[in-house]
């Protein structure tokens, strides 16, 4: 499940690009503005958004910024009636995942919307899985991170107990506490799980 | 040189006399060499040495000089004849002590006149013929000799220096002028009287070669004379003499007698005691109302002073035109070089205007053409996706609609892709340049100064130096299109202010252009940089188009807010250092 979004003030091209896409099965919903849109979607939500450059108040490239500043999934694919190298640069920088001529074409929009989909799901999950990792981590007292650190250098528990001036049976209990908080079985797996949180 | 050699042995004997009074200083009236002079005088007064125990030096003084001397009181005593006489009594106060009676004559008051010597062969009944004759005397200030003519020709209108043919000087000895009339290398000469019964009786001339003409019958003396006759010399005291002195030397002078050695030298026969000079100064004053005869030395003397003063005045006034000259040759050529880089400041804006036109043309069809892509662009972008939406929905038994949609597809391609090249073709590229945006402004106001000036209006600027790397005249077009807007927002506005800031911030130069005009209402607002829109009868409503596509091409951005009271824009563009591509 993603949803598109489209957001042009021209309501007949978005009409009829909608109805284009509706013909190739996938639904969307159109937008007149950045405002509009802004306030009916959830941002936080995997979802492909197609932007008009030229818009008054907010104009597309404006709320791609925003998008991106928002840390959203959404992939975002601007459209624009006469583009610039200039705009075109600009747009991909910011982080657009194209920048294309209106009109179009459909066969080509569609194969660049599969493409958009597994990337906003894939930074989705991303995400929520960034999120699930900080609460996991967020959980942990302050010793056992402390210890979890220690862990993740690699070393043993009885070298730990020594740094930390602890018995070794504490560390244990904490050791077991962190592998069960982090919901991990051992330590590689937490090094693997931690490592993509850092990526 | 004599005369040098004679006052040092004046002044040796005065030193020789050793009783330590100073010399009494004569000063005798001189026209012939001062020895000869020297040798007559000096045995009367060696003389009256003798008698009074002071020590004299005798000074033959040529008039000049005589004057000099007694105007500084270089003198005690003077010699003088009887017209320096008066005048220095008149003009010094010299006190006249005695008159001489020289020899022939025994009436002191007439003692001396002039004579016109000619050839015995030529007739001058008439003073008037004169002027046709060339005429010879020895000294105009010669008073036997001239001046005392001088005086009857006056009393005839007649001006020697001017109305005589020919009027030489030439000297002395007196005896020289008888040979040139007898020479005929002159007509007539004008010398005392005595002077040619005394050259006869040394047998210098014949006896009846020459004759005095003109003559006046004169009783009681014994030489020809044409004129009235006159005392001869005198003999003064200066005002600072003490008189006592003076007493003594009168006294021994009044002792000579006419057998006397001294007075046979001197060439008189005694002293007198003064003369009646009424006639003297009747003759000076004929003389003074003549300039030919007036005692130029003396005048000059007097003029001296403001002929110095008037020639430096002269002088003054020759710098002063020098100095205006000047000046106004410097401003002239100050006001030439003025004009002419007013003209060429004049050609460069003209210039500056024309290409500012050229650009703004340009710009504007670009833009046009721009906008009327974008208007076509839409609608046929909708008719794309229309198209190709129906072609989605076709099923496989439509093969026939299939081919029809597609062909429409293409021809939606087509005029699309017409329209790209139109606008490709109307698009100019941009020029980069190093550009200093102070400089910009600056320039940009004086290019719309007339418009500031209909308005009264002065813009309140502050700007920083900013340089960045921008197409200059894409920038101007920025700059005149939100002034020329602000102008216009604020053109029935009875204080209109423009303020204009420059500044560079966090890497960006930000231009802020203020304006006290109407402002915009706020659709009005969030549509200012869409093409066609305009609240101006006459706009065209892509100024603000054109600068935001401008200023998004540098890479910057342009907002505008309403202010309480009109509206203010706000330019940013990024300091580059160097041109990227």
């Amino acid at each position: 499940m993603c949803d598109i979004y489209l957001v042009d003030d021209d309501q007949d091209v978005l009409d009829s690009l909608s109805w284009m896409l509706d013909g190739l099965g996938l639904k969307t919903q159109g937008f007149l503005n950045a405002a509009t849109f802004l306030s009916a979607v959830d941002i936080t939500r995997p979802g492909i958004a197609i932007l008009d450059i030229q818009m008054p108040d907010m104009d597309g490239i404006a709320l791609l910024h925003h998008i991106k500043a928002a840390a959203s999934p959404l992939s975002v694919i601007m459209l624009t009636g006469h583009g610039t190298i200039t705009m075109a640069v600009q747009a991909i920088q910011q982080g657009a995942i194209d920048f294309l001529e209106k009109p179009v074409d459909g066969d080509k929009l569609s194969l660049l919307l599969a493409r958009a989909k597994e990337i906003s799901l894939q930074s989705f999950d991303e995400l929520r899985l960034q999120t699930e990792i900080d609460h996991r981590v967020a959980s942990l007292t302050p010793r056992e991170h402390e210890v979890m650190l220690k862990v993740l250098e690699g070393k043993q528990n009885k070298v730990i107990a020594a740094e930390l001036n602890i018995a070794q049976r504490t560390i244990e209990l904490h050791r077991q506490k962190v592998m069960q908080k982090m919901q991990v079985s051992n330590a590689a797996e937490l090094a693997y799980l931690m490592a993509k949180s850092e990526e | 040189m004599k005369r040098i050699l004679l006052l040092i042995t004046s002044l040796l004997s005065c030193f020789a006399s050793a009783d330590g009074n100073e010399p009494l200083r004569i000063g005798v009236l001189s026209f012939a060499s001062p020895d000869t002079v020297y040798q007559r005088w000096a045995p009367t007064f060696d003389r009256v040495a003798e008698n009074t125990g002071h020590t004299f030096s005798v000074l033959p003084l040529t008039p000049g000089e005589l004057q000099e001397f007694v105007a500084n009181d270089k003198l005690d005593f003077i010699i003088g004849n009887a017209l320096t006489t008066v005048t220095f009594k008149k003009d010094y106060g010299v006190s006249n002590l005695l008159s001489l009676v020289p020899n022939y004559h025994s009436d002191p008051d007439h003692a001396v006149g002039s004579a016109l010597i000619t050839r015995s062969s030529l007739n001058i009944e008439d003073i008037g013929q004169l002027s046709t004759m060339s005429v010879v005397s020895s000294d105009p200030n010669a008073f036997g000799g001239f001046q005392i003519l001088a005086g009857e020709l006056a009393s005839h209108s007649i001006n020697p220096f001017k109305d005589f043919k020919k009027l030489t000087f030439v000297g002395f000895p007196q005896d020289k002028l008888l040979n040139l009339v007898l020479d005929k290398k002159a007509d007539v000469a004008i010398l005392p009287s005595c002077v040619l019964e005394s050259a006869i009786k040394k047998g210098l001339v014949p006896e009846t070669a020459l004759k005095v003409v003109l003559q006046k019958e004169v009783p009681n003396y014994e030489c020809a004379v044409s004129s009235s006759l006159y005392p001869s010399y005198a003999f003064s005291k200066l005002g600072h003499t003490d008189h006592v002195l003076a007493t003594q030397v009168v006294k021994s002078l009044l002792k000579i007698t006419n057998k006397d050695k001294e007075a046979i030298s001197g060439r008189y026969q005694y002293w007198s005691a003064p003369v009646n000079d009424r006639e003297v100064f009747r003759l000076l004053r004929t003389l003074n109302r003549w300039p030919f005869v007036t005692n130029w030395e003396f005048l000059l003397k007097g003029a001296v002073p403001w002929v110095i003063g008037a020639l430096i005045l002269l002088l003054l006034g020759y710098l002063h035109h020098l100095r205006v000259k000047r000046l106004v040759v410097l401003r002239t050529r100050a006001l030439s070089s003025e004009m002419e880089q007013h003209q060429r400041t004049q050609k460069e804006l003209f210039e500056q205007q024309k290409q500012f036109y050229k650009a703004q043309r340009v710009l504007l069809t670009g833009e046009m053409a721009s906008g009327i892509a974008h208007e076509l662009n839409q609608p046929l972008a909708g008719i794309r996706y229309l198209t190709q939406g129906c072609l989605y929905r076709l099923t496989p038994e439509q093969g026939e609609l299939n081919s029809a949609l597609n062909k429409a597809i293409e021809q939606v391609d087509r005029a699309q892709s017409t329209i790209k090249r139109f606008r490709q073709f109307c698009q100019q590229p941009s020029v980069y340049e190093k550009c200093d945006l102070k400089n910009l402004i600056e320039e940009t106001l004086n290019l719309m100064a007339p418009e500031f000036k209909r308005m009264h209006l002065s813009p309140k600027l502050s700007l920083e130096r900013v340089t960045t790397i921008a197409d200059i005249s894409l920038i101007q077009q920025v700059l005149v299109n939100l002034i020329r807007n602000a102008l216009d927002a604020m053109e029935s506005d009875d204080m209109p202010q423009l303020g204009i800031q420059l500044v560079e911030e966090d890497k960006h130069a930000v231009i802020i252009i203020e304006d006290s005009g109407i402002g915009l209402s706020e659709e009005a607002l969030s549509r200012l940089f869409f093409p066609f829109e305009t609240s101006k009868e006459k706009g065209l409503g892509l100024g603000m188009v054109i600068c935001k596509r401008i200023v998004e091409e540098h890479g910057g951005q342009i907002h505008a807010v309403n202010l309480i009271k009109g509206l203010k824009i706000t330019v940013s563009l990024p300091i580059k250092e160097q041109q990227d591509v």
